[in-house]
């Protein structure tokens, strides 16, 4: 059969269709005797943020934080630390849902107020907004995909597992080294778009199958050029042999 | 592989005439996956799509019309080499001689006198026209690039043109900003940020510059032009995605890292009675990448 090899270099060019898909799963929220919201923060937190949240040597002051940076770093997981020194990153969350509320609380009990738990309303935002806040304010250091980058050895994490709340407080608070970014930056309608955009990002419809990683179109020509290419040149090899 | 080779010994004439019909009916069969592949992705692309299929199917139809094709001219279709026998292009002895009649005829060599003067004609209108963008080597640029449209007073506002209020720029916080009545211009464009004024050292020329800790730099590196919009607040730098220039945020917007020389410049604010944030002034020098006479 003559076209055997048309149809498989054709076929070959095309195949790189296995989409990725992501499954988040949530962890069932182990059942606990009730322990008190004081005692966790003393015997979690307090080593390093102070009795009083006034902070110490090992750690900064939590008062004038408010609830949404507290919210922001123990439903991430990034607090608590197991030593000081340790990095921040993201981990499933220490405490379940109700102790994290306590805890919130108890440190906006520190007073010196600060932002709210902000509410997003993601359903029927401008996503297109929300792109172009992404692209103008978020894909320098976290990329185009929401994927995560690095400039100059700092890392912006990615932004695949947050929830549109924890995207919410990222933006309000500025966690780490990342810049606050309040109201005059960015809206509240503004915001919700940019938490759609979030959620879009977290679920793209990967229209040409494999994703490739979402490394952008230099990885993409590169394959296309390589695999496409490369599979062509084979075919028509093959053709103009034939004498 | 059962195509027919040139260097098998000559077949007798009912063996061509079974090969071709072979051929032929692999050609019809090629044909006919086509249309069925075609039929298939027309009713994949009706049902809502999916991009996968559609080109697994527009493969196989674009693959089976190929084969149909290959197969009709390897076995079908005559073979070559074929020639076609041509006239002598030598040219006759009458026709030679006509022509070397009529050359010594008209001659070139006669006209001399008005090719030198066209000639000149030619080289002095071109040298005259190489003379006039000369012209566009000036006027000067009078200072254009050393203001902005930043004016005492002007409220900053962002780029959709809303006033940024003092108290909407959180601890820590970025806002890209304009003057007023000028949202979106290019070389006007700066980034406003609130710093700890614990952490503000500001000298004295500058002292009232950063009310409460709000501090605002030009946006536009003074290496390349690009836009320094990514402000870490943790070690108050402000970062150049272009070439990775790093601006000290506390300290004049010096640059610390990277291949900007300058620093960015500096724009002077304060607070209104009203809340909103303005100007005091242009920014502290000409923005931007150094051009050929700045001071």
């Amino acid at each position: 059969m003559i076209g055997a090899p048309l149809f498989v270099g054709t076929a070959l060019t095309l195949a790189a269709t296995a989409g990725v898909l992501l499954a988040s799963s949530a962890p069932a929220p182990a059942q606990q005797p009730p322990l008190d919201a004081t005692h966790v923060y003393l015997r979690d937190c307090a080593t390093c943020h102070g009795a009083e949240g006034r902070g110490t040597n090992r750690g900064p002051t939590l008062i004038g934080v408010g609830e949404a940076s507290a919210d922001y770093e123990l439903t991430t997981g990034r607090m608590p630390l197991g030593e000081p020194t340790e990095p921040v990153r993201r981990h499933e969350p220490a405490y379940p849902p109700a102790m994290i509320a306590a805890l919130v609380a108890h440190v906006a009990g520190f007073g010196g107020g600060g932002p709210d738990i902000p509410r997003v309303d993601a359903a029927g935002a401008d996503i297109s907004l929300g792109g172009e806040l992404f692209r103008q304010q978020c894909a320098g250091c976290h990329s185009w995909s929401g994927t995560g980058g690095a400039l100059l050895y700092r890392e912006a994490p990615t932004l695949q597992p947050s929830t549109p709340t924890q995207v919410a407080e990222a933006v309000r608070i500025g966690p780490g080294t990342m810049p606050a970014f309040g109201p005059a930056a960015i809206d509240e309608t503004q915001l919700d778009a940019l938490v759609a955009y979030v959620k879009k990002l977290q679920h793209p419809a990967d229209r040409g199958g494999a994703s490739l990683w979402h490394l952008g179109p230099l990885v993409e020509g590169g394959v296309a050029i390589i695999v496409g290419l490369g599979a062509s040149l084979l075919v028509i090899r093959w053709i103009g042999e034939r004498e | 592989m059962t195509a027919t080779r040139s260097r098998r010994p000559r077949p007798d004439a009912d063996e061509v005439v079974a090969a071709e019909r072979r051929a032929e009916r692999r050609a019809i069969l090629a044909f006919l996956g086509c249309a069925a592949a075609a039929g298939v992705l027309a009713v994949v692309y009706w049902t809502g799509g999916n991009p996968q299929l559609e080109g697994v199917f527009l493969a196989l139809a674009l693959g089976g019309l190929g084969v149909g094709f290959v197969t009709m001219g390897h076995h079908l279709l005559p073979q070559g080499p074929a020639e076609e026998a041509r006239p002598p292009l030598a040219a006759t002895d009458e026709d030679e001689d006509e022509l070397e009649e009529e050359f010594e005829r008209v001659s070139v060599l006669g006209r001399r006198r008005l090719l030198l003067a066209s000639m000149t004609a030619a080289a002095a209108g071109l040298g005259a026209a190489i003379l006039f963008p000369i012209r566009s080597l000036g006027p000067k640029e009078g200072g254009t690039l050393s203001r902005t449209s930043w004016r005492a007073g002007l409220r900053l506002v962002t780029d959709d043109g809303r006033p940024v209020e003092a108290n909407a720029v959180p601890l820590n916080g970025l806002v890209t900003v304009f003057p007023e009545g000028h949202a979106g211009s290019a070389d006007s464009q700066a980034v406003l940020m609130r710093v700890d004024p614990g952490v503000l050292a500001p000298k004295p020329a500058r002292r009232n510059w950063s009310p409460n800790g709000l501090i605002a730099y030009s946006k536009v590196c003074t290496h390349a032009g690009c836009p320094v919009g990514l402000y870490e607040a943790q070690t108050h730098q402000l970062l150049c995605p272009c070439h990775q220039s790093a601006f000290d945020v506390l300290d004049e917007a010096k640059p610390v890292f990277g291949p900007a020389a300058r620093p960015l410049p500096q724009l002077p604010l304060a607070i209104g009675p009203d809340g909103f944030v303005r100007a005091t002034g242009d920014f502290s020098e000409p923005i931007g990448p150094a051009w050929w006479n700045r001071r």
